[in-house]
């Protein structure tokens, strides 16, 4: 696992070497025997195998109040871990608590979670308004109509509460989901892949909503697997690839180590030999391939690339038919995280 | 934003209000029109079977007993029970829509009776009427319809709570309750007493012989024991459904 690097000190691209799993005090030494988190959320060295797939492997973290991003591709074991987080599944080692609680056996902690599941599933013959309704009373809330419609309010469902959930968009669906994990006033909420599916106005009003829940000390744990997501989510964020915790730290940490690793592009170029060479001249690139009509460089410097590519061309004379980043996306990220390349 | 409720913190829910709460979900996702209307056809087809049987000169009690036990208690009562006690839990379960109830601070067990009691309110109607009338409609007398009353009431309660553990516990649910009541009560509970403690079909088919006294059938069981092993073991089984249901991985 990696604590994201601060600017200052970024790790070396070939080695991204594994540290210690974080504690509240900071890493330990090997021999130490480890100290058990504590947060609202306490993940404590937690896997989960499915007989012989691995599903999450030995995940350690410990979050409290505000937001926090839950970022990994799909597959990579985080639906896993919120249902582990919500007692959906026991893990088959180590130990998860929620606001000090097993959320497995704990009767009374399950009425002070509230988790939005990645899946599509609500009961479809209902309206919104009975949907949620439901879930206020079996939360055992006083006042469960009114708290439904308090609920529905937040996600601006209030004029559509009356139509059958199963003739919903996949947004409205969202926001239904996202409704009934209000109704309890959670201490804790875990939200998976809850901007899927929305507009990009309800988006960035979803966001707000959970930005505010935060800021009124709750615990707020959102999935995603797109980049962009989290960066509006907030300024923490876990990383988690193959199953394991391979990051945490903060977001602005995360992008610049996203901007100092290498980037390979592929230029398409009627005469590659020429533009490799003064490619190479220039000091632009680490390494580079050449096919018959495009070459493919690795740079450190992503930026002057991008500022000498056409000028270069000009004064080459030479036609520049494709600039493609081959790996600016989340999974070379990880891939850069996980194997260092 | 303020995300709390109007009128204050949750409160623990009490076992009736989950019964209550479990019914009405479950009951609005079973009742489906095509399951509705093709349980409904089944059922009807012993209820023109016993018009048929009536119309015919030399009906007697002992057919009209053989017609009810091997059409109605062997076939549409379980098969009723099986699609709907089944479905009660495992559709949720397979639709992902169980987590709504379960990531709840409540017990187990009022799910699974208000889940179980919703498949009864839909499953009685569809079977208990047009049995019923199709006992009426053989007109052998003998206090057949009164009997198939009885029976079929016990075996439906037993059936549909067997049928929710199924459900509750095993992804295939209707491939294991159709073996069960194929083969299982349709072949291998014929070999013999000691089998037959073990086949529901035995104690209703022993409800029906006992409470017209036909001449020409023997009674596996007497009646206090048909009536009363069928639904200790429907409590058993939704007993075991409910320990289930709290121990089970839930997506």
């Amino acid at each position: 696992m990696t604590d994201l690097p601060s600017p200052t000190t970024p790790p070396s691209p070939s080695s991204p070497a594994p540290l210690p799993p974080p504690t509240a005090a900071g890493p330990l030494p090997p021999s130490a025997p480890p100290v058990p988190l504590t947060g609202m959320i306490a993940v404590n060295q937690a896997s989960k195998f499915f007989g012989s797939v691995v599903a999450v492997s030995d995940v350690s973290f410990a979050i409290n109040g505000g937001v926090t991003a839950l970022l990994g591709p799909n597959g990579a074991g985080k639906s896993t871990l919120f249902r582990m987080m919500c007692g959906l599944t026991p893990p088959s080692r180590g130990a998860i608590t929620v606001l000090g609680a097993n959320p497995r056996t704990d009767r009374a902690v399950r009425g002070r979670i509230a988790l939005v599941p990645q899946q599509d599933a609500l009961f479809d013959h209902l309206s919104a308004r009975q949907f949620v309704t439901i879930a206020a009373e079996s939360h055992g809330m006083p006042g469960a109509a009114a708290v439904a419609e308090h609920a529905l309010e937040q996600v601006e469902l209030t004029d559509t509460g009356d139509k059958r959930v199963g003739e919903f968009s996949k947004g409205m669906r969202q926001r239904v989901k996202v409704a009934t994990a209000l109704v309890n006033d959670p201490e804790v909420l875990i939200l998976d892949e809850p901007l899927t599916g929305l507009d990009p106005v309800q988006r960035r009003r979803m966001i707000a909503l959970f930005h505010r829940l935060g800021e009124d000390g709750r615990c707020v744990l959102v999935s995603s697997h797109v980049l962009d997501e989290v960066a509006r989510l907030g300024s923490r964020v876990l990383v988690i690839a193959q199953g394991r915790l391979i990051a945490q730290g903060d977001y602005h940490d995360l992008r610049n180590l996203m901007d100092d690793r290498p980037h390979r592009i592929r230029l398409g170029v009627s005469d590659t030999r020429r533009f490799a060479t003064a490619l190479v001249d220039r000091g632009l690139v680490m390494a580079l391939s050449l096919g018959e009509r495009h070459v493919v460089i690795d740079t450190l410097d992503i930026d002057a690339v991008g500022r000498q590519l056409a000028p270069l061309a000009v004064e080459l004379g030479v036609r520049l038919t494709e600039v493609n980043p081959l790996d600016d996306d989340l999974e070379s990220v990880f891939r850069y995280l996980v194997e260092g390349r | 934003m303020n995300v709390a409720a109007p009128e204050g913190r949750p409160r623990s829910v009490s076992p009736v209000r989950v019964v209550s709460l479990a019914y009405r979900a479950v009951l609005r996702e079973l009742a489906t029109r095509g399951r509705i209307i093709a349980l409904t056809c089944l059922a009807l087809l012993g209820t023109i079977a016993g018009f048929a049987f009536g119309s015919s000169e030399d009906a007697v009690l002992d057919d009209g007993i053989r017609l009810i036990s091997g059409l109605g208690l062997a076939g549409v009562v379980p098969v009723v029970a099986l699609v709907f006690g089944g479905a009660s839990i495992g559709d949720l379960r397979d639709d992902k829509t169980l987590v709504y109830l379960w990531l709840r601070p409540m017990d187990r067990w009022p799910i699974v009776v208000g889940a179980a009691l919703a498949a009864l309110t839909l499953a009685a109607p569809i079977t208990m009427i047009p049995l019923v009338a199709a006992a009426a409609l053989t007109g052998v007398g003998g206090g057949l319809v009164g009997a198939t009353a009885l029976a079929a009431a016990v075996g439906l309660v037993c059936y549909v709570g067997l049928f929710t553990l199924l459900g509750t516990w095993l992804k295939r649910y209707i491939v294991w309750g159709l073996a069960y009541i194929l083969i299982w009560e349709g072949f291998v509970a014929q070999a013999g007493i000691g089998v037959a403690r073990f086949a529901i079909r035995r104690y209703t088919r022993s409800i029906l012989i006992e409470l017209t006294d036909a001449p020409g059938f023997d009674a596996d069981f007497g009646p206090t024991v048909s009536i009363v092993v069928p639904l200790v073991a429907a409590v058993a089984a939704l007993g075991f459904a409910s320990w289930r249901l709290g121990a089970q991985d839930i997506d």
